[in-house]
C-alpha cells in the first residue's frame, strides 16, 4: 500500500495541480496543455531515454488525428471508437516505418522524420483530397454522439477524460522509466556496442521504443481530434515540426515530468507573448539556445533538484530520480 | 506525352531549383564533413541574404548589389554566430547542435519579422529578356542562376584542391585530430568553412528572392528540400551534394509537369528509398563523431 502510494503520488500530485488550476486557468488552455503534453511525451522519451531526435512527430500526431476523423466523418458516431481507431492507425505506421527507420543514425533518423510528415502534408492536403477535402479539413463535430458517463462532445468533461488518458501515459513512461526496457533504452543511446555484448538487441530496443512513442503521438493526435471535432493537413505541416522538440527542451530532456510543465511553460509564453508583442518565435528560438548552452536541462531539469531539497531533505531518496540516472 | 517546349522549360527550371538547393546543400555539407555538426541555421542566412537583396534593390534599384550585400550580410552573420554559439558547442553530439541551431533559425526569424514585418515582399527579377533553346523561350535569369552555381562549383573544387586552406578542410573531413597535430589552426579553419557556408546560403537567397515572394518563414520552406538534397547526396560529400541536387530539382520540375501534388512528394520519396538501400546517402561514407 505504501510502496503503491510512493510509486504513484508524483503522478497523482502533478495531475490534481493541473485539475485545480481549472479554478482559475480558462478550460480551452489546460486541455491544449494536456493534449500538448501527450503530444511531446513521444518526442521526449525518443530524444531523451533512446537518443533519437524526431523532427517529424507531426506526421504519426496527423496520422492518429486522421484515423480518428476518418470513423467520425465516413463510419460512427462514438468518441471512444473514434480514439481507439487513431491509436490503432498511429500503431500501425509506426508499426510499418519503424523497422526501416530504426536502422538509420539518429541525424538521419530525424530527417527521414521530418520527410515522413511532408509525405503526409502533401499526402492529405493534394493526393487524397478527394476523402481529406483537401485545405478545407474535415469538420464533424456535430457528428459525436454524447456518451453516458464522460460527454466528450462537452470541454469540461472532455478536461476529465483528457486528464485521466494523461496519467495513464504517465503512469505508463513511469513504469518504462522503472523497468529493464526502460534501462535498455538508456544503454542503447549511451552506448549500443555494451548493450549488444549484454546480448539486447539494439534494433529490437529501438523498435519498440520507436512504436511506443509514436503510438502515443497518435493518442494525441486522436485527442486533438475528437477535441476541435476538426482537422486539417495544417496539422502535419513542417512548419510544426519543431513544436515538440522544442517542448521537450523546454521542459527538460527525458525527466517525467519535464513535458508537461514544457507543454504548459510553452503554450502559456505563446498566448503571452503573442498578445504582448506579437513576436514570440524571436523569444521562443533564443531562449532554446540559451537553455542548449546553459546545461540543457530546461525548466524541469532546473527545478527538480531544488525541490526535491525543498521537500526531501534528510528524510528519504527522491524517487522520481530518474534524471538522475540519465548521465549527460 | 509531353510536348517539348514543356520538357525544355521544366529542365530548366528543375536547374535553376536544383542550383538553389545545391548552393546552400554545400555549405550544411561542409560544415558536416569538418565539424561534424548539422547547422540548420543555414537556412536563415538564406532568408537574411534574400532579405538584404530586398532591400538593397529597393534602395539601388540594382538586384546584383543586394545579391553581393546578400552574400556579405549572411558571412558576417555566421561569423558571428560562429562565435558566440557554435564555438562552445562543437564537441557536442549531432542532435545538440542540431537543436541549437533550430533555436538560432527560429529566433532569427524573430529577427527578420522585427525588422521586415510579416509581409511578403516581391523582389524584382533584373533581366526579363528570354533566350531561344530548340523553339522554346527561356528566361535568361534562371540560366544565369544556374551558371552562378556551376561557377561555385568549380570555385569550391578549386578552393579544396589547389588552396593549403582548402586541402586543410579536405585533411579535416578525413581527420580533425590529425590536421591538428599537423600545426594548423583548426579552429580558424572551422570559423573559415562557417563562414563560407553561410556567405553561400546568402547567395542562394539573393539569387532565389527574384524567383519567388520573400517572406519571413521562407527558410523553414525550403529546409526540407535542402535536407534532402544533403542527404540523397551523402553528409559530407561535394560531389554528391551536386548529383543530388540536379536529380532533386528535375523531380521536383519534372513531376510538376505530370502530376502536381507529384511534385512535393516524390522527392521524399526517392529519398526514402535512397536511405533505405544505402544508409549514408548516395557518395556518403560512415562518418563518425570522434
Amino acid at each position: 500500500m505504501i510502496k503503491a502510494f510512493k510509486w504513484w503520488w508524483g503522478i497523482v500530485l502533478a495531475f490534481s495541480l493541473l485539475g485545480l488550476s481549472r479554478a482559475f486557468l480558462p478550460l480551452a488552455f489546460l486541455n491544449e496543455v494536456i493534449i500538448f503534453s501527450i503530444y511531446t511525451i513521444g518526442c521526449s522519451f525518443l530524444l531523451g531515454r533512446v537518443g533519437f531526435i524526431s523532427f517529424g512527430q507531426p506526421a504519426y500526431l496527423a496520422v492518429g488525428a486522421y484515423g480518428t476523423a476518418f470513423y467520425l466523418f465516413y463510419f460512427g458516431t462514438n468518441p471512444y471508437v473514434g480514439l481507439l481507431v487513431g491509436v490503432l492507425s498511429g500503431l500501425i505506421v509506426s508499426g510499418i516505418v519503424g523497422p526501416l527507420f530504426v536502422k538509420l543514425r539518429s541525424d538521419y533518423f530525424a530527417l527521414v522524420n521530418l520527410a515522413l510528415a511532408v509525405i503526409i502534408f502533401y499526402l492529405m492536403q493534394k493526393v487524397l483530397a478527394d476523402i481529406t477535402k483537401g485545405d478545407n479539413g474535415l469538420w464533424f463535430l456535430t457528428n459525436i454522439a454524447s456518451t453516458p458517463v464522460l460527454d466528450l462532445g462537452k470541454p469540461s468533461h472532455f478536461f476529465i477524460f483528457a486528464l485521466l488518458v494523461a496519467m495513464a501515459v504517465w503512469a505508463f513512461y513511469k513504469y518504462l522509466d522503472d523497468s529493464i526496457f526502460g534501462a535498455c533504452c538508456l544503454a542503447t543511446k549511451i552506448n549500443e556496442d555494451k548493450l549488444k555484448f549484454l546480448g539486447y538487441s539494439n534494433y529490437s530496443v529501438r523498435l519498440l521504443a520507436f512504436i511506443m512513442a509514436n503510438t502515443t503521438t497518435a493518442l494525441a493526435g486522436a485527442m486533438y481530434a475528437v477535441y476541435l471535432g476538426f482537422v486539417s493537413p495544417e496539422m502535419s505541416s513542417p512548419h510544426r515540426a519543431p513544436d515538440p522538440v522544442v517542448v521537450t527542451i523546454l521542459g527538460g530532456v527525458g525527466t517525467l515530468y519535464g513535458p508537461l510543465v514544457g507543454a504548459f511553460a510553452y503554450t502559456g509564453m505563446k498566448d503571452a507573448i503573442s498578445k504582448l508583442i506579437g513576436n514570440w518565435e524571436l523569444f521562443i528560438g533564443f531562449l532554446l539556445v540559451f537553455i542548449m548552452l546553459a546545461g540543457e536541462k530546461g525548466i524541469w531539469g532546473t527545478l527538480q533538484p531544488h525541490l526535491e531539497k525543498l521537500f526531501f531533505w534528510k528524510k528519504r531518496k527522491p524517487e522520481t530520480d530518474s534524471s538522475a540516472k540519465a548521465p549527460r | 506525352m509531353m510536348d517539348t517546349q514543356l520538357l525544355i522549360s521544366g529542365v530548366i527550371f528543375g536547374l535553376s531549383i536544383g542550383s538553389i538547393y545545391f548552393l546552400m546543400a554545400i555549405g550544411l555539407s561542409l560544415c558536416f564533413g569538418l565539424m561534424r555538426i548539422i547547422s540548420l541555421d543555414q537556412l536563415l542566412y538564406y532568408s537574411i541574404g534574400a532579405y538584404i537583396t530586398y532591400s538593397l534593390s529597393l534602395a539601388t534599384g540594382n538586384v546584383w548589389l543586394g545579391v553581393l550585400g546578400g552574400v556579405a550580410v549572411g558571412g558576417i552573420t555566421a561569423f558571428a554566430v560562429e562565435r558566440l554559439v557554435f564555438r562552445r558547442i562543437y564537441e557536442r553530439e549531432l542532435t545538440f547542435s542540431m537543436i541549437t541551431s533550430f533555436g538560432i533559425l527560429i529566433g532569427g526569424i524573430g529577427v527578420i519579422k522585427f525588422f521586415w514585418g510579416v509581409v511578403p515582399r516581391p523582389v524584382p527579377v533584373p533581366t526579363m529578356s528570354q533566350i531561344d533553346i530548340i523553339g522554346t523561350d527561356v528566361p535568361v535569369y534562371r540560366l544565369i542562376v544556374v551558371g552562378v552555381a556551376a561557377l561555385v562549383y568549380i570555385g569550391i573544387w578549386l578552393f579544396l584542391n589547389r588552396t593549403i586552406i582548402g586541402k586543410a578542410i579536405r585533411a579535416g573531413i578525413e581527420d580533425v585530430e590529425h590536421v591538428e597535430g599537423l600545426g594548423i589552426n583548426v579552429s580558424r579553419l572551422f570559423t573559415i568553412t562557417f563562414i563560407i557556408a553561410g556567405a553561400l546560403s546568402g547567395l542562394a537567397g539573393g539569387l532565389h528572392a527574384p524567383l519567388i515572394m520573400v517572406d519571413p518563414a521562407m527558410g523553414l520552406e525550403v529546409l526540407a528540400f535542402v535536407f534532402m538534397v544533403v542527404i540523397i547526396g551523402g553528409l559530407g560529400s561535394i560531389k554528391g551534394t551536386l548529383i543530388s541536387a540536379f536529380i532533386v530539382g528535375q523531380v521536383v520540375s519534372i513531376g510538376s509537369l505530370i502530376y502536381a501534388p507529384l511534385a512535393m512528394m516524390a522527392p521524399f520519396a526517392i529519398m526514402l528509398l535512397i536511405l533505405l538501400i544505402k544508409p549514408t546517402g548516395l557518395y556518403g561514407s560512415t562518418l563518425v563523431k570522434k
